[in-house]
């Protein structure tokens, strides 16, 4: 997974995430914030953000993994679509 | 049965001293570690100037401190005020000055948030975390309770018409008001439900509201009361119903309570089964109401389990119950809210203000009895409009509380919910004034008239939806009266979207006219 791509990933998890807090009247949201304690994630937006990581990255999210360590932060999103994404191509790589 | 809530600790560390009394945060203390650090809270307040009646609030996220703070805070005379650790600090300074709080226990960050302005004049704060800078003459460090007697709480006295706490609502004309319950109040609902719910020192509870809902009065006094295990549901899981499930298996949870909106998700997705939590004995819920076909899979998911449908405004706490009986639950289309607690009456008046006694009969639900608020602080006006006298009692003074809910009286003697009187709406269980949600928007400088709505949701109930007409002249986007409405407003009262319009439908009398609001308008979120 090259710089450029993870890069990509995490602009788009922002700007959903942003559209979601702007909402909730939180204007900025860094990149390691997070989104529970600052209140961007209701039980409602969770998942929307979830459909949307699956519709976006074109994975399928099981949900054991709609957790905190997964879906936390911005950072941690992108972290969890990397391994997802990872995991999907790791036959290629042999 | 007791007539001050401390004396449920009291007893309960008398017989099981060593036992655990909550759980949080992987901290944990027993009854008589939670027994021994309430008297010397209790002590420390008394001797920093804290007075019976006065009120002292608790501004900070639920840990095993909370419970050490409620208890110190009644023993020392006092009524607590649990403030939204979420809510934006205006609002919180606003409930602060409104009931003339004394002292204020938090944490440095929230204090730091609160206008200067507000704490100033406060005796006290008592403050955990990080040290606190030396300009606030009044704070005390939670580590100074340390050199205070532990062995027994200040003599004061009590009595069960004693305020124990003031739990603050939505409030229609704009600003919250403030439920002014008495241990007496308090105790009829905790003695109803160990009567019913049978807590044993075995159980453990989940601890799942926040401290400003009434439904965590049966979390932590029905708990105690029992001598049983509290376990503070951690808030960063809240909204993840995988890991919610697994704090329940985990912590062997095996009642527990909160809004069916939880419930709805974990049936969803937290893929439960009764294999994963055998000690699950008992659900409860209350605060809205529980879509009949997401409650079918539940009970489904979770054979053996008992469920109970609990109906209460917070001027009573619970007043109705509704025990599930599964084998009818699949030809239900809705589910009553039941018959009368223990120690309470409920009546329906109907608009001629005759009582309802047929079946069928419509009217506003009344409750009756000793878990009737004393009333909204400082506010005798709003108090009388709804802590009433009893219309059908003529031979004494005797106070009843009308819900503003409409029901419906079945043959079997129980209630159904129809409806609300007024525009009061319920998002995720908490009540929102649409009165209230309007007043913030017109907070605003730039709007001239502001409309709110409310529409079905799956999930929360209700989804809050705004209309706004600017000034002429103005400008302002969608996001910026949303970022404004969350200076003022919880978040759960912040519009999902807010539209702007020229002028707003009013009806002949000027008033704004919601329901043409309501079908006029298109939400734009679906």
């Amino acid at each position: 997974m090259g710089k450029m791509e993870s890069a990509l990933i995490k602009d788009q998890v922002r700007e959903f995430i942003m559209t979601i807090a702007v909402r909730r009247g939180v204007p900025k949201v860094a990149d390691d914030d997070s989104l529970t304690s600052t209140g961007v994630l209701s039980s409602m937006a969770i998942f929307r953000l979830v459909s949307f990581v699956e519709e976006t990255f074109s994975v399928a999210i099981d949900d054991d993994e709609i957790t905190s360590e997964n879906f936390g932060s911005i950072n941690a999103i992108q972290e969890f679509v990397l391994g997802k994404l990872d995991q999907a191509s790791a036959p290629r790589k042999q | 049965m007791a007539y001050h809530l401390p004396q449920l600790l009291q007893r309960s560390a008398e017989q099981r001293p060593q036992a655990t009394a909550v759980w949080a945060r992987g901290c944990t203390l027993t009854y008589r570690e939670l027994e021994e650090r309430s008297n010397q809270l209790a002590h420390l307040l008394r001797k920093r100037g804290i007075q019976k009646g006065d009120r002292v609030g608790l501004y900070f996220p639920k840990s095993v401190e909370s419970l050490v703070a409620m208890f110190g805070i009644l023993k020392a005379g006092a009524a607590y005020v649990p403030l939204d650790p979420e809510q934006p600090s205006a609002r919180a300074g606003y409930i602060i000055s409104n009931c003339k709080m004394k002292g204020l226990v938090t944490d440095s960050l929230r204090l730091r948030k609160l206008d200067h302005e507000t704490i100033e004049h406060r005796a006290l704060q008592i403050v955990s975390g990080e040290p606190v800078e030396k300009e606030l003459r009044n704070s005390v460090s939670w580590e100074a309770l340390g050199s205070y007697p532990s062995d027994r709480p200040p003599d004061l006295q009590p009595a069960t018409t004693d305020l124990a706490y003031i739990l603050y609502t939505s409030g229609s004309t704009g600003e919250p008001k403030g439920v002014m319950i008495s241990h007496q109040n308090a105790l009829t609902f905790v003695e109803w439900c160990a009567n019913t719910f049978h807590v044993r020192p075995e159980d453990q509870l989940s601890g799942h509201a926040s401290l400003h809902f009434d439904l965590s009065v049966f979390d932590i006094y029905n708990s105690i009361e029992a001598a049983a295990t509290l376990h503070i549901v951690p808030e960063d899981i809240l909204i993840f119903p995988t890991s919610v499930a697994k704090f329940i298996e985990t912590h062997n949870i095996s009642i527990w309570y909160s809004v069916p909106g939880a419930l709805v998700q974990l049936a969803q997705h937290g893929k439960l089964t009764k294999e994963r939590f055998p000690k699950l004995r008992t659900i409860l819920f209350a605060g809205e109401v529980f879509p009949i076909k997401h409650l079918q899979k539940l009970a489904e998911l979770l054979p053996d389990v008992e469920l109970y449908n609990l109906y209460g405004p917070t001027e009573t706490n619970v007043c109705t119950y509704y025990p599930v009986d599964r084998s009818r639950l699949a030809e239900m289309e809705a589910l009553p809210i039941g018959r009368a607690c223990g120690n309470t009456e409920v009546f329906a008046v109907d608009e001629q203000g005759q009582r309802v006694i047929h079946a069928g009969g419509a009217g506003e639900l009344y409750v009756r009895g000793p878990s009737v608020t004393l009333g909204y602080w400082g506010d005798p006006e709003k108090t009388r409009k709804t802590v009433v006298p009893n219309p059908f009692q003529p031979n004494f003074a005797e106070n009843v509380y009308r819900t503003g809910d409409v029901v419906v009286l079945r043959s079997d003697g129980d209630f159904d919910f129809l409806g609300r009187r007024d525009h009061q709406v319920k998002v995720g269980g908490y009540r929102v004034e649409l009165g209230e949600v309007e007043a913030a928007l017109l907070r605003h400088s730039a709007v001239s008239e502001a409309g709110a709505f409310a529409t079905a949701d799956p999930t929360d109930g209700s989804r809050i939806h705004a209309v706004v007409a600017l000034h002429n002249g103005s400008r302002l986007s969608e996001s910026d009266l949303q970022q404004h409405c969350a200076l003022h407003l919880p978040r759960y009262m912040v519009p999902a979207d807010i539209q702007l319009r020229e002028h707003l439908p009013r009806t002949s009398t000027g008033k704004l006219d919601r329901v043409r609001l309501k079908a006029e308008v298109q939400p734009t979120s679906s």
